[in-house]
């Protein structure tokens, strides 16, 4: 039942990671799915699959851990759960049983950033740093919904563990008409084409990225939207492609500690190849527990909002 | 459902027999305690002997020909730093050459280290080391061969040290959630974590009881003698029944050499020459005084 939506529109990602499990559960029958308790977006698949669904309860660290042992036995687990407990409760699994052994099992979750209004305990915003730490791991943030389905297909095929990160899952908007761009993990998408400077984002805040480039064509300035999902293995060619065509020119918006995510992947490129930037602004969470709010009040009041982020580039662009 | 249809050791062994092939691993374990210059965690190791012995050469159904048989027992070993008893007794069974391990044990690219790696060691079932992982990974493999209809089992080692670790419970509460019969657990209850005793610090009693709590079958026997050992095994229910079974071991850290015996100071250690043979000769009278 392949279902279309266009630009604009609003879905939920969490609706395309119950379709698109169901359907890869017929494709491929070692695909397992597991949960600690968050498996109200998994029903599709439970209920075709019962006898390879798996809901633990409260327990991450024991959800990974039956996933590397199902792994070890030529399966494919996919652990679905609330990514500020997968990341933290469940690290040292992740680490020794699954990266360390580098076994397939994909790692799904949401409330990445500071989404979802459930305070600090229920946003993960330090679970990239950690993920980019971990040898074999691919780590990915994934804003537009449908392309969820489309990275979860794809990794089906990888030898390795990956990383997928969602903010809330529930509304999502449909950042790209299926077919529009390629879609491929390890290689940044240019979400719209620009001269004057770049600015690279992953997730949610990629529609805000969006935002902001229209802000900054009515100044008449040109801004390139670079839509880096992948953060692990980071597509260094098209980083310094931008900076050849951007005149060195980086904004980094991230809904993620602004030290330790792609700001810092994109400056250890930057330092590692020797390029020169003329301006570079991060735009993250600072090192703060964040408390409650709408995500947009918080994106605002951490200065990584719609405004700070047209700000940021103007600065940029006038560097 | 029938058990698996590979052979366990080449001849049934009687309990005599591997009372000497334990008497042997523990030999082992001392030359090499004895002659690599860095730690060998021989406390846990020696605890743990007979249990290994009777596994891998009585219980476990394995082939050391054909490491990916899929009708293989698989064995994960959760308290990972007793990986040097798991190397000798695998290569007295067959799967790796024993003067190769003594070779090259901790050396640079040697696939015998501290603590076992799948990756670098083929054979060895599951990368482990960190405390309490080794539970839930047999249970994702105990998942997967009731997803696949197979009639293997799953075991594993544990020390009683580790069931600290609350992602022992977690998965303890998964097996029984997901009626795993396949799945087996041996607990070394030597009774010493690292620097003290257990009670002393941390109160585990009433032990088997916590696992029966958690709708575990328990089986309760002296670690040290390979009659009950023998019979535990005998009688594991089959691997389609509805409840994974606990073997709790009564042991002694140490055990066979005195001077290490419920010695937190032998938790890990090296031998020089003038202690291996003083060891050899404790191991030897410990012998001649249990067959008197």
């Amino acid at each position: 039942m392949p279902v279309t939506f266009t630009f604009g529109e609003f879905l939920g990602a969490r609706s395309v990671i119950g379709s698109t499990l169901a359907e890869l559960g017929e494709e491929h029958d070692n695909l397992w799915v597991i949960t600690p308790d968050i498996g109200a977006t998994l029903v599709e698949f439970r209920d075709r699959f019962p006898e390879r669904f798996l809901d633990v309860g409260l327990a991450e660290q024991a959800s990974v851990g039956i996933a590397s042992g199902l792994a070890y036995d030529g399966n494919i687990p996919v652990v679905s759960g609330m990514l500020p407990f997968l990341s933290m409760r469940a690290l040292e699994q992740i680490r020794t049983d699954v990266c360390y052994p580098n076994l397939p099992v994909k790692i799904i979750g949401t409330h990445g950033g500071l989404v979802g209004n459930g305070g600090s305990t229920h946003y993960a915003v330090e679970d990239l740093a950690l993920m980019c730490a971990l040898t074999n791991m691919t780590v990915t943030s994934i804003g537009d919904p449908l392309m969820v389905g489309e990275i979860i297909r794809q990794s089906m095929s990888m030898p390795g563990p990956i990383y997928i990160r969602l903010a809330v899952g529930k509304k999502d908007m449909v950042l790209y008409e299926p077919g529009q761009h390629e879609v491929r993990i390890g290689k940044g998408i240019v979400a719209r084409d620009g001269s004057d400077v770049t600015i690279f984002t992953h997730g949610t805040t990629v529609a805000q990225a969006l935002q902001a480039a229209d802000e900054l064509a009515e100044d008449g300035r040109s801004v390139r939207v670079v839509d880096m999902f992948t953060l692990k293995p980071i597509d260094e060619e098209l980083i310094v492609r931008c900076a050849e065509e951007t005149d060195g020119r980086f904004v980094v918006l991230e809904d993620h500690l602004a030290y330790g995510g792609l700001a810092s992947r994109i400056a250890d490129v930057a330092a590692d190849r020797g390029i020169r930037l003329t301006a570079f602004e991060r735009l993250g969470i600072p090192q703060v527990y964040a408390g409650f709010g709408e995500d947009e009040q918080l994106r605002d009041k951490y200065g990584y909002g719609l405004s700070a982020t047209v700000a940021a580039l103007r600065r940029a662009v006038a560097a | 459902m029938s058990r698996s249809t590979l052979p366990t050791a080449e001849e049934p062994h009687t309990v005599a027999e591997l009372e000497d092939l334990a008497f042997e691993l523990r030999s082992k374990l001392l030359e090499l305690c004895g002659t690599y210059e860095g730690a060998v965690h021989i406390g846990g190791d020696l605890s743990a002997a007979d249990i290994f012995t009777a596994l891998f050469h009585y219980g476990l159904h394995v082939d050391p020909t054909d490491l990916r048989n899929p009708a293989r027992d698989r064995f994960v070993l959760s308290k990972g730093h007793a990986a040097v008893c798991m190397y000798i007794t695998m290569a007295m069974r067959g799967f790796f050459s024993y003067e190769g391990i003594v070779e090259t044990y901790g050396q640079l690219d040697s696939a015998y280290g501290m603590h076992p790696c799948k990756v670098q060691l083929p054979g060895v079932e599951a990368s482990t080391g960190s405390l309490g992982h080794g539970l839930p990974i047999a249970v994702g493999m105990a998942l997967s061969a009731r997803g696949r209809g197979e009639s293997h089992r799953v075991v594993t080692l544990l020390g009683d040290g580790e069931t600290g670790e609350g992602s022992v419970w977690e998965a303890a509460m998964a097996a029984r959630s997901n009626k795993l019969g396949n799945l087996v657990a041996f607990v070394d209850r030597n009774r010493q974590l690292m620097t003290s005793f257990a009670e002393e610090r941390v109160v585990f009693e009433p032990y088997p009881d916590k696992w029966a709590a958690f709708g575990w079958n328990v089986v309760h026997i002296d670690g040290h003698d390979m009659a009950q050992l023998v019979e535990a095994i005998d009688a594991l229910p089959p691997t389609d029944s509805d409840r994974p079974t606990v073997v709790v071991c009564e042991t002694v850290k140490g055990k066979g050499v005195d001077f290490m015996e419920h010695n937190l100071a032998w938790h890990a250690g090296s031998l020089g020459a003038a202690d291996l043979e003083r060891a050899m000769a404790a191991l030897l009278a410990s012998r001649e005084k249990e067959s008197v």
